[in-house]
């Protein structure tokens, strides 16, 4: 794809320059810490709180602080992913910088695709970092713990991320606003969300990751590999759509 | 050769007519200044030439290739200023430029060779390693003009080019648009006449999407252009602007105030037939004449002629 590595060079050298590989990977390493931290001291917590009623709480276990972080991916982790993707395209849109980039000999195709990938380095370094962290925390604070089923929920939730950003980024290509493109990509991964709840379709599509990522943490449950498949065919026909649609709209 | 050509290009945003059916030849090597009032179609134009945009009918060639999205051979061959040029803010001039060479496919060492002498043409050297966060408006329009002339093209599309400019980077700027159609095209869209009288070879003057006029300044106002005669005496001239009222080969006499005595203007409907009967005319009046001068009209005036419909001569 012509263009793509230059363009990329330039995305990452972007991440960097804005300082929105460092906020991105704070915001996530910062909540990962939050999730063994708190739980290790929710008496302390509770106790500084003022709270006097006796509540019984139960001893903090490793898989409970990895339910908790994966609680967190499922929410603050998609909201990031949809803020960082959804000015992607529209931005440069609406502040003119497309329409210089795009006057030069490179393919729509590799001005998406870059961005995407550049995106998604930033969200897959972030959640490195806030992994390692979460794990390190809560072997030391809580006890020791299995590293595979924890890696797998890392890897699953990474692929669903990546989802989340190359479906905002249709959006991002459709609407000048960004605010368009996020709100339309948090509705249909809402709507996607109560999708997997429904039996049968439910397992084929996306928002199962997580589930699944849950389910090899809890060592119960089916796989979904019908969901995986889908979901990384999603990602390519996002990006395909994608500037598919910016080649219709006048830059 | 031909630089630029289009047959039949039309643009429609729904039922609004943006352009229609534009058939333009604009030979190799000269500077087109392309005149309208705001929302005339000049700037639709630029983005359909630049494929920016998809036209409802017709077809373009630019630099001899057809003008689509996807033909990235068009894109090597051209140069494109938007209105307001935009950039990462975060780059240095010179790495903006260095980023452009890269995308035009330039090595690290002839991308970094090209920004440098693109920088010293616009006249930023001193701000090459400065963030383009920081540059002033001026600043920003001569970047734009390096950016495009990284690949060394032969059109340049340029979209209003000096309108944000105060007067000393206007002059900057059509400074180096002369110096430029030595080695390319350059298609200009402008409302400002004066830079077209200063810099163009040829004008197009469109008006609700239509081209109403194409063609040299000189031969526009030849073609435009009806001459007219200014006067003036050291008399009451009353009765000479009857007797001009009387005849066809005039056309609205009329006294225009001046400091001192008015002058009477008079506009030709046959320049050769008044050159020639005028001044019998105004012997005849019995005025003592102190200043005759046939006055050609400047571009404005065509302008406001063609924009108003009026024919010509």
């Amino acid at each position: 794809m012509k263009g793509l590595a230059r363009l990329l060079k330039k995305e990452l050298k972007e991440q960097f320059r804005t300082n929105r590989l460092f906020i991105v990977g704070g915001v996530f390493t910062v909540f990962a810490l939050l999730v063994p931290l708190s739980l290790y001291f929710m008496p302390e917590i509770l106790q500084l709180s003022g709270e006097t009623a006796q509540i019984e709480l139960p001893p903090p276990t490793s898989l409970g602080a990895f339910n908790d972080y994966a609680g967190f991916i499922a929410q603050f982790g998609i909201l990031i992913a949809v803020m960082i993707a959804m000015g992607a395209i529209a931005n440069e849109r609406k502040n003119g910088t497309a329409l210089v980039t795009l006057s030069k000999p490179i393919k729509y195709g590799a001005f998406i695709s870059a961005k995407f990938l550049a995106l998604s380095t930033t969200v897959l370094v972030s959640m490195a970092i806030a992994a390692a962290s979460c794990y390190g925390y809560t072997v030391w604070l809580i006890g020791e713990a299995a590293i595979m089923p924890y890696i797998w929920l890392n890897l699953l939730a990474a692929v669903f991320l990546m989802f989340c950003m190359a479906m905002t980024m249709v959006f991002s290509s459709v609407f000048k606003s960004s605010l368009a493109a996020g709100g339309m990509a948090m509705g249909v991964i809402i709507g996607l969300g109560i999708l997997s709840s429904l039996p049968v379709i439910g397992n084929y599509l996306p928002s199962k990751m997580l589930g699944w990522g849950i389910n090899l943490l809890n060592g119960t449950g089916e796989n979904y590999w019908w969901a995986l498949g889908v979901t990384v065919v999603g990602i390519f026909f996002c990006l395909y759509f994608s500037q598919r649609i910016l080649k219709t709209k006048e830059i | 050769m031909t630089a630029i050509k289009t047959q039949d290009l039309t643009k429609y945003y729904g039922k609004v007519k943006a352009l229609h059916e534009l058939n333009l030849e604009i030979p190799k090597n000269v500077v087109f200044g392309f005149l309208g009032p705001n929302g005339a179609g000049k700037s639709t134009t630029i983005k359909l030439l630049t494929a920016f945009a998809r036209p409802t009918s017709g077809t373009a060639f630019v630099a001899g290739e057809p003008v689509a999205s996807d033909n990235l051979a068009l894109r090597a061959k051209i140069g494109f200023i938007p209105d307001v040029p935009a950039f990462y803010d975060w780059m240095t001039g010179m790495e903006f430029l260095n980023f452009v060479g890269d995308l035009h496919g330039l090595t690290t060492r002839e991308a970094r060779h090209r920004s440098e002498e693109m920088l010293d043409l616009a006249e930023l050297k001193q701000a090459g390693n400065r963030r383009i966060g920081g540059y002033s408006r001026g600043m920003r329009q001569r970047l734009g003009i390096a950016q495009a002339l990284m690949n060394h093209p032969e059109v340049i599309f340029m979209d209003e080019p000096t309108s944000a400019l105060d007067p000393i980077g206007r002059r900057e700027v059509l400074g180096l648009i002369s110096r430029l159609k030595q080695d390319a095209t350059i298609f200009m869209s402008t409302h400002i006449l004066s830079d077209v009288e200063r810099v163009c070879d040829m004008v197009g003057i469109i008006n609700k999407g239509m081209l109403t006029a194409v063609s040299s300044v000189s031969e526009l106002q030849n073609k435009y252009a009806r001459s007219v005669f200014e006067m003036e005496f050291l008399e009451d001239s009353d009765g000479l602007i009857e007797a001009m009222s009387r005849v066809d080969w005039l056309s609205k006499p009329e006294f225009v105030p001046d400091h001192g005595h008015p002058i009477v203007r008079v506009a030709a409907n046959d320049v050769g037939l008044a050159k020639k009967e005028l001044p019998h005319l105004i012997y005849q009046s019995g005025l003592t004449l102190t200043r005759y001068e046939m006055v050609m009209p400047n571009l404005e005036d065509i302008f406001v002629n063609v924009i108003n419909g009026r024919d010509a001569k």
